[in-house]
């Protein structure tokens, strides 16, 4: 191991332990008790893990299980079960729970997505599908930038957005040469990729990471169904997509009069072809539907991976690709938040500060901001996975932001910001992507990207308020 | 961990040096080792493999004294030994059944007759470096700008 991530994984562990071993009285949150102090060194531990990467980020999720399951679980270590003062301890939880948090419904929803977008990927669904979107926006490069940035979106919506931007790139980088070497508008073509990927992501519940994380905190009175995200989610997407179209035309115009895509292939029509076909678009309605036929959107996710499973569309093979360390992510992710949530310390550590002092409007301001300069330099999942479970706590305890639309209306919020970040490089895979295409230079990122940040944060206040008007929270 | 390794075998000193002069740029992020036999080859991959060092790929001269390259490749073949690793076969005066070995025994991933064109050889290396690094396991974020674009993005669109 490099000697920097060596000492940063040194100083993050340093301070796990120096907040293991404080005094209880020491620790400035009321009525904090043992278990509250273990959880608080874990998420101590996770953010300097978070936040500097000296070890990969799913590993940061399995650390944060097993400590819980060692420290605060009621089959952990002994050691860490026994106590005098049950007043002062607290109640241990459930191991069960949080090992289930490998296989949370969250999760399940996110494995329908993966399963969809890989039999899509391996019967050439989305390279058809791209070729047949792409036809109408003819070859005025202007209008094909918007159409690429139109289909990036909608896979996005449904892949992963590194994917997306990946197949995209491929499809962009052999016809970005036509153009000439000294025309603008070729940083647009390689910025508007990534872009879309980013914004489209929050079409869906699955687009990207932190919806899912998001959505755990959505349950029981202020559920929200597949549908009744897209709802918001289509709508802001859209007009965010044509916003950062005009904007990258503005910033890098392109001057080149023509440009011709060909993207080849056919679709194909075996059996296993249709089937994908089918069952993507009844996986899809199904989850539009969820009312109608009683089944909610994590049940529905089972039905394309039960599907291509048993028809071997999906075999071990490609079973060993799917991106376990995304799921793991999350998982570390809802873990974190149970711990907090179970052993009362997030509501403790709300209450310890003055909050209610403060204009509902300057708090949602600070979250959606901390969220999306968070997410400019760390993973987008892993700001949500921390932020998340602080916001839930805030939203209930915090009365003030209830005519606002509350706890629901804090962590929608919270979480497309955690998607607008996108001025560096490291914002996100398809920021990093893009700029490996040697193409552009970081700067020629943060200028766009800064304003997208901008303008998209005052659009999700925006949303948040025409939500709340249609009395959706 | 240290830097992932790009191995070079050549038995002619001045061939050696021009093939580590076109590899200069990769130096920033891979160890690039150079050796003038198979035997010190092997000796070399002994230490790494002590150290848990990884070889993404080898770059190899195939008419050696003592020990071909393909003789050395296939060596390594069969002993399951740096299996992720890419191998390109560099040579000039290979016999028609020395290249039916090299495909068959050898296993290479990569021919490359000499003379080479630098441009060519740096592209084949990125593809393959490309290649090898991901099925390595290894975060392929930090050596975006030594790897071939488009190998990526193949391999990328398919993760989902």
């Amino acid at each position: 191991m490099e000697r920097s991530k060596l000492i940063k994984l040194f100083f993050a562990l340093t301070a796990f332990f120096v907040v293991l071993f404080l005094p209880l009285e020491s620790i400035p949150i009321n009525s904090i008790t043992l278990l509250q102090q273990r959880v608080l060194a874990i998420f101590v531990l996770a953010v300097l893990l978070w936040v500097w990467e000296p070890i990969p980020i799913f590993s940061t999720s399995v650390l944060i299980i097993f400590l819980e399951l060692l420290m605060i679980s009621d089959k952990g270590l002994f050691l860490f079960r026994t106590h005098s003062d049950a007043e002062t301890f607290g109640q241990l939880i459930n191991y069960k729970s949080i090992m289930g948090t490998f296989a949370s419904p969250i999760i399940l929803l996110f494995l329908g997505g993966y399963f969809l977008a890989m039999s899509a990927t391996k019967y050439k669904l989305d390279q058809n599908l791209a070729r047949v979107l792409l036809r109408p926006f003819g070859n005025n490069p202007k209008n094909v930038m918007f159409g690429l940035m139109v289909i990036t979106a909608i896979f996005s919506m449904f892949m992963s957005n590194t994917a997306t931007t990946a197949m995209m790139l491929a499809i962009l980088t052999p016809v970005l040469a036509k153009l000439d070497a000294t025309d603008l508008g070729r940083k647009a073509f390689v910025l508007a990729i990534p872009f879309a990927a980013n914004v489209g992501g929050l079409g869906t519940p699955i687009g990207t990471p932190p919806n899912a994380v998001a959505l755990k905190y959505l349950t029981g009175d202020i559920a929200v169904s597949f549908g009744g995200w897209m709802l918001f989610g289509v709508p802001y997407m859209i007009i965010m997509l044509i916003f950062v179209w005009f904007l990258l035309l503005k910033i890098y115009p392109v001057a080149s009069k023509q440009l011709d895509i060909q993207i080849k292939g056919k679709f194909l029509k075996h059996w296993k072809a249709l089937t994908v076909y089918v069952t993507f678009a009844l996986t899809v309605v199904l989850w539009l539907t969820g009312k109608l036929h009683g089944m909610n959107s994590y049940v529905v996710a089972m039905l394309p991976v039960t599907v291509f499973s048993v028809t071997g569309i999906i075999t071990v093979a490609d079973l060993k690709t799917l991106s376990w360390d995304v799921l793991w992510l999350v998982s570390g992710g809802i873990a974190l938040g149970l711990a907090m949530e179970k052993t009362g310390l997030s509501v403790n550590l709300i209450e310890s500060i003055p909050f209610s002092n403060f204009s509902p409007y300057i708090i949602i301001a600070s979250a959606t901001v901390l969220a999306v300069l968070m997410a400019t330099f760390m993973s987008n999942t892993a700001t949500a996975n921390l932020l998340m479970p602080i916001m839930a706590a805030l939203g209930v305890s915090l009365s003030s932001l209830e005519p606002l639309g509350g706890v629901k209306m804090l962590i929608i919020g919270v979480a497309f910001s955690s998607s607008l970040a996108m001025c560096l490089p490291v914002s996100t895979p398809p920021n990093a992507m893009a700029h490996a295409t040697g193409a552009i230079e970081s700067r020629d990122m943060v200028k766009p990207g800064m304003i997208i940040g901008g303008v998209g944060l005052t659009l999700v206040y925006g949303l948040l308020f025409i939500l709340k008007k249609v009395q959706f929270f | 961990m240290s830097k992932p390794i790009i191995m070079c075998l050549d038995d002619q000193r001045e061939v050696l040096s021009a093939l580590m002069k076109d590899l200069e740029e990769f130096v920033d992020a891979f160890e690039v080792i150079d050796c003038e036999s198979a035997q010190e080859a092997l000796e070399e991959l002994e230490t790494i493999e002590d150290e848990d060092g990884n070889v993404l790929l080898f770059v190899c001269d195939h008419i050696m004294p003592e020990k071909t390259g393909v003789e050395f490749l296939s060596e390594l073949r069969e002993e399951s030994r740096f299996e992720t690793a890419r191998k390109i076969l560099l040579t000039g005066l290979a016999t028609h059944e020395d290249t039916i070995d090299a495909i068959n025994r050898g296993d290479i991933n990569f021919y490359i007759s000499k003379p080479w064109k630098q441009d060519n050889l740096l592209k084949v290396i990125r593809q393959q470096l490309t290649h090898a690094l991901i099925d390595s396991g290894q975060d392929h974020t930090p050596y975006m700008q030594w790897l071939d674009q488009e190998t990526l993005y193949k391999i990328l669109s398919k993760r989902v």
